[in-house]
């Protein structure tokens, strides 16, 4: 018998159109998969069966099949609202808030009749690099129980990767898509930043916050990506221009499209089975007559300090507004002073904390124009190494990391955990669209990551390079 | 000396550190911190600060009424609810 969870999100819609499988069938075999190895890989904070279920039975009921993502199982990041669900962003400081609306994301998937199957793990605030801050508990990567999924959106990456769920939501601001896409062997896709609305997505940075897929495939992303790009009045970062058919133009060629190897990648020290990886991608990349370019981006290195002011910043402006007034986690205090900094002690972990702290300090008398300021002044010219890049070319191409995934508990500091996010940052200072696609293994048999990177809204082009270098 | 005042920055930010987490804090963000200064090399003399990419505009919305929460939604995420308000701890006399 045929195992529906390993099929494609695509074929998934495809098959259950045509009447080859039904809606509950499909979702039933998910459950399955969850039940299976749920407790083991530990991707979701909340699923809701019962909801999931009766929705499926709805569907199996309808005479026309309509939707883009008729009848398929999605599982969203918990840093984004979905009405009547408990959104907590892995912070215990939200811990019993209950969503009153959906994110424009959420309405446009269930608009298409996909199906909000739960709720993923993440790094609380989409702070970190492998979901080992989730107040609540780690998620650990299908590929090997011993070792990260990545993060923020681990456990957005950890289902899809476990096919505990057809496709998943994430959010990244620094790589919290690519990166745990990279680490668990599945596809993660970063729109340009005012493609996808980020109404409803719990603000963590709000100049660099983006919102994507994590699939088994580019086709899924394309397909997602065509539910959720486009303008919204609800967030007034989104961009009014045209929004392309990403599934019509993914099997065109791509013969004569000139791609850059950026020449300051190797001043990293990066793992030899990612520099094979990314040889081999260019290879294909050549075979499909594409132009191979060394391009520079001379300021690479500065992108990673200029994010780290920059982004916990903006957070120590975002996370004001949790005090334990309105919603969420409420501690004591005789006055108002001592109980908003009682909940927000109480209620923050360690590295939230730390960003807050920093990003308060950057931005405080005295050092603004020597942390915030400087900063902001390294990301524009950052922003214009790539403008002039793609004055060159029409694609970048890169690892999305150094490493393959990490240990449990490796990482030591703070500072550590940084370095992980080198190749990814850049991209979101400059607020470009970048793909992670899974090109074989290390030697530990761990997933390897492949990025590419396009212009500005040129989503259509980077989805179709993608599509040609993915195995 | 450190120019990170830690207990100024929590006072700004509003949390109060237990003393044993206030040092493990300092101790990350002063590396931190220190790490920044490679930032020193970059000359930004007559550079613009970036904050949005150049394709973001503010735009004006139109001016309609929209409906917002009701109060009993509001009321929904908070036990501790007035007649009408949120109820918040004491603030004069501290």
């Amino acid at each position: 018998m045929m195992d529906i969870t390993k099929l494609t999100a695509y074929e998934t819609v495809k098959r259950i159109k045509s009447g080859e499988i039904g809606v509950k069938e499909t979702l039933l075999s998910y459950l399955k998969k969850i039940e299976e190895r749920e407790d083991l890989i530990k991707t979701f904070i909340l699923i809701d069966r019962d909801r999931a279920i009766k929705k499926a039975e709805e569907l199996d009921q309808l005479e026309h099949k309509e939707g883009l993502l008729f009848g398929l199982p999605v599982a969203i990041k918990d840093n984004i609202n979905v009405y009547g669900y408990e959104a907590t962003a892995g912070s215990k400081i939200l811990k019993g808030y209950v969503s009153l609306y959906d994110a424009s994301v959420v309405e446009s998937i269930k608009r298409e009749n996909g199906i909000i199957l739960g709720k993923t793990n993440c790094d609380e605030f989409a702070m970190g690099s492998s979901t080992e801050n989730s107040a609540f508990f780690p998620t650990r990567n299908p590929v090997n129980l011993e070792y990260v999924p990545g993060g923020s959106s681990g456990g957005s990456a950890a289902c899809v990767a476990a096919e505990e769920v057809a496709i998943a939501i994430g959010s990244d601001t620094g790589g919290s898509i690519r990166e745990p896409a990279a680490f668990c062997g599945v596809v993660g896709l970063k729109p340009t930043y005012g493609r996808v609305s980020r109404y409803g997505l719990i603000a963590f940075a709000s100049s660099l916050d983006v919102i994507g897929p994590l699939s088994k495939d580019v086709r899924d992303a394309a397909l997602m990506l065509n539910v959720i790009a486009g303008f919204d009045a609800h967030d007034e970062t989104t961009v009014d221009i045209k929004v392309d058919d990403y599934l019509d133009i993914l099997e065109g060629n791509i013969k004569g499209k000139k791609i850059g190897v950026i020449k300051e990648v190797m001043d990293f020290e990066v793992q030899k089975e990612l520099k094979d990886a990314l040889e081999s991608s260019i290879q294909k990349l050549k075979g499909e007559g594409c132009e191979i370019l060394e391009i520079s981006i001379p300021y690479l290195k500065y992108a990673l300090p200029s994010y780290y002011i920059i982004a916990p910043s903006e957070a120590s402006s975002n996370l004001a507004r949790f005090d334990g007034v309105r919603y969420g986690y409420e501690s004591d205090g005789a006055y108002l002073r001592e109980f908003y900094e009682n909940t927000r002690t109480e209620g923050f972990g360690d590295e939230v904390k730390r960003r807050i702290l920093i990003g308060t300090f950057a931005l405080s008398e005295g050092y603004f124009e020597d942390y915030y300021l400087k900063a902001s002044k390294v990301r524009r010219i950052i922003e214009m190494d790539f403008e002039n890049a793609f004055e060159q070319v029409d694609a970048l191409i890169l690892p999305t990391t150094a490493t393959t995934a990490f240990k449990l508990n490796e990482k030591k500091s703070p500072l550590e955990m940084y370095m992980t996010d080198i190749f990814t940052i850049p991209v979101n200072l400059a607020g470009l669209p970048a793909i992670s696609v899974p090109a074989g293994t290390d030697k530990a048999g761990l997933p390897v990551g492949v990025q590419l990177v396009g212009k500005w809204f040129e989503e259509a082009l980077l989805l179709r390079i993608a599509h040609h270098i993915e195995e | 000396m450190s120019k990170f005042d830690i207990e100024k920055v929590e006072r700004l930010a509003g949390l109060k550190l237990k003393d044993d987490e206030r040092e493990r804090i300092k101790r990350d963000i002063d590396e931190i911190i220190n790490y920044f200064d490679i930032l020193k090399e970059v000359d930004t003399d007559g550079i613009d600060p970036l904050v949005y990419t150049k394709w973001t505009r503010l735009t004006l919305r139109n001016d309609e009424v929209h409906t917002g929460l009701t109060l009993e939604e509001i009321k929904k995420n908070r036990k501790l609810f007035g007649n009408n308000f949120f109820r918040v701890r004491r603030i004069i006399g501290e």
